[in-house]
């Protein structure tokens, strides 16, 4: 036992405590899971707590539901799935390999080729706009070439000015996600649009959605994996190089393997963002690749208050998430997320 | 250890590539645009405006009562999940019994879709046939306006933030409260610190570096909240409850001002550096402190 465990009076307050809480998490789940299960007439008259008590179950939401009057569910929840999976496993693949670089290799970034890049591709844009008279989509492809090209070529020289490292680039990475998700979900959809109109078609489309999740999600995916790679041992990596064994094979052969659970646990988070996300969903897609949390949201504004449909519809949403909310308190209790924050 | 080999470029590339791709545009478009007067509907030519935008919209007092609102929710809605959240925290790590179910069930909330969570919030504070009613009617007050008058409905709103977000908190926590090394304690044992003593004397200062991760994370998602607004009260009544992403929706979906909101938007950047900057400048003393 040990010697922070409590004792005495206190460990039966903390119980009353966490149950009391429990009480609060619990309650508007099983209020959903109840309302699925009852009659159009036995919401509307009233609320009732307990199955097979105070009122009788009726299977009438899910038959709705799942013979299709009530949307494209099946296409939905497949779409969901198919984006969920790939964004996250896209995501920390990408993510993970990036993370790994900043934590065992030094990055020098020169302040002025940030700048340089930004500059010319703001004034690229600006220039080819309004200037050459091109359309948004072709300025913009050839502004951020011009401004890539431009800093890579100026980072062989030598520029003065401070320099940023590898703190500075995971910075840079984590501050993505305080930009206002609004405007970036609509510019992203007014760029997707641009991109149609010179041949590939992005909204509403599979790559497209998932493009969209994996940039949005490498962020979290860094932030979380950088500090998994740092909590491993170098020893290890380091006897490997001695024997002369190439990075990639250190990093897939050693590396990925030692950072499992850190890998999985990463993907779900990933996985819980992507498959609840809504803005994005509602701007990128129309039908086709439309997700579930689009069609929950849709089902309170086409056909008004109807909780026992709404309830079976969210349920859907909220199932895998519950399953996967069990495997991750199994590796969380063996603690496996302990080296995600330090 | 750092070493240098050029297959870096190689591991880190993929993921600038394509954060840079997604971030460069909407950033480029927001700022231009946010300069000219532009509008969807009806379609008028962009013109040039300077701060015309930025102006209006700091005269504007919907502006401020929208961000005045958000800063409430915010701030109330992440004090609760951090004081709670540390309270579970704590629990959990001194095996209260039962910890296990705990474990599992604290963390559900947290993964549901926000979308789904405002539904069901919905139906729970129906005035009429909800369970919430119910209870408050064996109480003594029946039909409550929970999402029909402002300060109900900016309590039901901070509750459901509360609900979702606080798991988060404890996980983190929890994480962080493993980490912490037994010996302490245990000298802080043999002294015959109480519990108390021991909170607030290594507990608290070995968790603050964390706390202020944790707590700086959920104000900057926080300042976000846009979904669970716009099911529950969809920022009414009135515009009582409208939070700044839903303001910046209701401007650029509905009007289709788009360089209005691209200005509106960046105001919202700045403030929220400005918040986070100020929050990181006050707590610095104290973390430098307990280093």
């Amino acid at each position: 036992m040990s010697v922070r465990a409590l004792k005495g009076n206190g460990r039966w307050w903390a119980l009353a405590g966490c149950l009391l809480w429990l009480a609060f998490t619990f309650f508007p789940l099983y209020w959903v899971a109840i309302t699925s299960f009852k009659s159009p007439l036995g919401v509307v008259g009233g609320p009732t707590f307990i199955p097979f008590v105070d009122f009788e179950p009726s299977l009438s939401a899910w038959n709705e539901l799942l013979s299709g009057q009530r949307g494209q569910f099946y296409n939905t929840f497949i779409a969901s799935t198919i984006v969920g999976l790939s964004a996250s496993l896209l995501a920390t693949a990408i993510g993970s390999m990036a993370a790994y670089a900043l934590v065992r290799f030094d990055f020098e970034l020169k302040l002025l080729t940030a700048l340089l890049f930004v500059i010319v591709a703001f004034g690229g844009y600006l220039i080819g706009y309004n200037l050459l008279g091109l359309r948004q989509g072709p300025s913009l492809v050839y502004a951020f070439v011009a401004a890539l090209t431009l800093a890579v070529g100026s980072s062989r020289v030598r520029l003065p000015g401070p320099v940023l490292g590898n703190s500075d680039i995971v910075f840079w990475f984590v501050s993505q996600r305080m930009f206002p998700p609004i405007v970036a979900a609509f510019a992203l959809f007014l760029m997707y649009t641009e991109i149609g109109k010179m041949g590939f078609k992005l909204v509403d489309t599979y790559i497209g959605l998932t493009f969209a999740y994996v940039a949005f999600s490498l962020p979290i995916v860094i932030w979380l994996m950088r500090d998994f790679f740092e909590a491993l041992p170098v020893e290890v990596e380091e006897a490997a190089m001695v024997d002369n064994v190439p990075t990639w094979r250190i990093f897939f052969g050693i590396v990925l393997p030692m950072s499992k659970p850190g890998l999985i646990a990463t993907f779900m988070i990933t996985l819980a963002f992507v498959w609840n996300e809504f803005l994005f969903a509602l701007f990128l897609t129309s039908s086709r690749w439309q997700t579930l949390p689009i069609l929950v949201a849709g089902q309170n504004s086409q056909r008004g208050d109807e909780w026992w449909a709404i309830s079976a519809a969210a349920l859907v949403a909220i199932i895998p998430m519950v399953i996967m909310a069990g495997i991750l308190s199994r590796l969380m209790r063996s603690g496996l997320l302990l080296g995600a924050i330090k | 250890m750092t070493r240098n080999d050029p297959i870096k470029h190689v591991f880190i590339w993929p993921a600038l590539l394509i954060v840079l791709v997604i971030s460069i545009f909407p950033l480029i478009y927001s700022l231009t645009t946010s300069f000219m007067s532009l509008r969807l509907v009806p379609p008028i030519p962009p013109r040039f405006v300077g701060f015309g935008n930025y102006a209006e919209l700091l005269q504007n007092p919907r502006f401020w009562h929208v961000a005045w609102t958000t800063s409430v929710i915010a701030f109330i809605a992440v004090a609760l999940q951090y004081v709670i959240g540390f309270a579970v925290a704590l629990a959990l790590n001194a095996r209260v019994p039962g910890e296990g179910i705990f474990r599992v069930g604290f963390l559900l909330p947290m993964l549901v879709a926000p979308v789904a969570v405002a539904l069901i919030a919905r139906q729970i504070l129906n005035p009429t046939m909800g369970p919430l009613n119910e209870f408050m009617t064996v109480l003594g007050f029946s039909n409550l306006p929970f999402l029909t008058q402002t300060k109900w409905a900016i309590g039901a709103i901070i509750s459901v933030e509360v609900w979702q977000w606080t798991p988060f908190v404890i996980l983190m926590l929890l994480a962080g409260l493993q980490t912490l090394p037994d010996d302490v304690y245990e000298a802080a044992a043999l002294e015959n610190a109480s519990p108390w003593q021991q909170f607030w004397g290594i507990t608290f200062p070995m968790m603050l570096p964390i706390s202020v991760a944790v707590v700086f994370i959920r104000l900057i998602e926080s300042y976000k909240i846009m979904d669970t607004v716009f099911v529950m009260t969809g920022g009414g009544p009135g515009i009582s409850t409208e939070t700044l992403t839903l303001f910046a929706y209701q401007e650029g979906f509905k009007k289709f001002n788009l360089g209005y909101t691209s200005a509106l938007s960046f105001l919202f950047l700045i403030f929220i550096t400005i918040i986070g900057v100020v929050y990181l400048a006050i707590l610095k003393p104290y973390l430098e402190k307990h280093k």
